[in-house]
């Protein structure tokens, strides 16, 4: 094969795809890959950045992608299996998570009135898992009910949850910045499900139950709603 | 009894498993691979999980090549290297790699045409009873896989033995 041809392999693969969405960071398609659904993430170049720090960045956050992936597996948390990563397209390849939906659809489709009641268990779930993710020091930087999945189990079965989108993420032991994550939670919890005030603190006294370092954290994300995020209150 | 798929990243590049149990004749066909006589990877099927273990191997192999990034010298030691969840090549070998005295053993060829000659070719070589693939599975050292793999309790408990397997060889080279 042409060294050209060959060098495309990853590109020509992904036109070839279904494109699923395009964000500023990435592009996200879903194919089959070695026989199995999959999603690939490819991180394209960013032509009005200088190609130098295009490349030292684009190939950070794969990686760290990567990394919090792996790390949170290792704590149990569900998350997509990663199959392969390219470092030449920064492309990452992952399991599907197939017959899921979105927490945000869930929480949308059920009815107003018995909102909170009925999603208090659900509320808690992401509470318990963001309580373990935070316990790995791995912090999602883009918490929102649309990167978490619930796949249905079994008949009477449990439903999975899975968290997806680990492209802002990485790692730290900072409460400051363990606060922050959820902080963002919060404003994008609130501003996409009206009237669910309770449904969150619900969530986060879950979180506080299950965290072993969550009374620093939930200070500080005290202090952030009062001073807004990224604001030093310095100068 | 084999299995092939056809790299979706890389058409025309297929990939071809065979399981051998019962085999007599081990340390001939190590030797012959040492030579570079046998056109396939020779792996121990008690350090593997699945068969889509050693495509996920495979498929990174043919891509390091094509961007001329291999870590080891050839094709077919590249596919056992990635198996490795560490970077130390000849751990790789020792572990993944057949043995001398095994009684079983897993063959990985990549080719691109009609593969019906190639497969005799292989057969015949090796002294043993062939099986279906699929098999490999109750070949696993779960005990072994887990400990060299460092899986954790909670990953146990949350997905398969191959989810993890397969996160750790697709993320070795950034852990």
């Amino acid at each position: 094969m042409a060294k050209e041809k060959s060098m495309a392999a990853i590109p020509e693969f992904l036109s070839k795809a279904e494109l699923l969405k395009q964000g500023a960071e990435a592009r996200v398609y879903r194919a089959r890959f070695l026989g199995r659904p999959t999603i690939v993430k490819e991180r394209f170049r960013k032509q009005y950045r200088h190609p130098l720090l295009d490349e030292k960045l684009t190939h950070r956050r794969t990686v760290q992608e990567v990394r919090s992936v792996l790390r949170c597996r290792r704590a149990g948390i569900s998350v997509p299996v990663v199959y392969f990563v390219d470092y030449t397209s920064h492309s990452i390849f992952l399991e599907e998570i197939v017959g899921s939906s979105t927490v945000r659809d869930h929480i949308a489709s059920s009815p107003p009135s018995a909102r909170c009641e009925g999603l208090e268990p659900l509320a808690e779930r992401v509470g318990q898992v963001l309580a373990r993710m935070h316990d790995e020091d791995v912090i999602h930087g883009d918490l929102t009910t649309s990167n978490m999945l619930l796949r249905c189990g079994p008949e009477d079965g449990v439903s999975e949850l899975f968290l997806i989108d680990f492209g802002l993420s990485y790692i730290s032991a900072l409460p400051e910045d363990k606060g922050v994550d959820l902080y963002v939670l919060e404003k994008a919890f609130l501003s996409t499900h009206p009237h669910t005030e309770a449904l969150f603190q619900r969530l986060l006294k879950s979180y506080a139950a299950a965290s072993k370092k969550s009374s620093a954290v939930i200070k500080k994300l005290e202090e952030v709603r009062l001073r807004g995020r990224k604001r030093s209150m310095v100068g | 009894m084999h299995l092939t798929h056809e790299l979706e990243l890389f058409p025309g590049y297929k990939v071809t498993q065979m399981l051998f149990k019962e085999v007599k004749n081990a340390a001939e066909l190590r030797q012959c691979a040492v030579e570079g006589k046998i056109n396939g990877a020779l792996i121990n099927p008690t350090m593997l999980v699945n068969p889509f273990q050693v495509l996920v191997a495979a498929n990174k192999a043919v891509n390091s090549q094509n961007n001329g990034k291999m870590k080891t010298r050839s094709l077919y030691s590249e596919i056992i290297f990635n198996l490795s969840p560490t970077n130390n090549i000849s751990e790789a070998f020792k572990r993944f790699g057949c043995s001398d005295g095994d009684d079983s053993v897993l063959v990985v060829l990549i080719h691109n045409e009609d593969e019906s000659q190639l497969l005799a070719d292989l057969t015949a070589r090796v002294s043993g009873r062939q099986v279906p693939v699929e098999e490999v599975s109750s070949l696993t050292d779960h005990a072994k896989v887990k400990k060299l793999y460092k899986v954790t309790q909670e990953e146990e408990k949350s997905g398969t033995l191959l989810d993890a397997v397969v996160c750790r060889m697709a993320a070795k080279d950034v852990m």
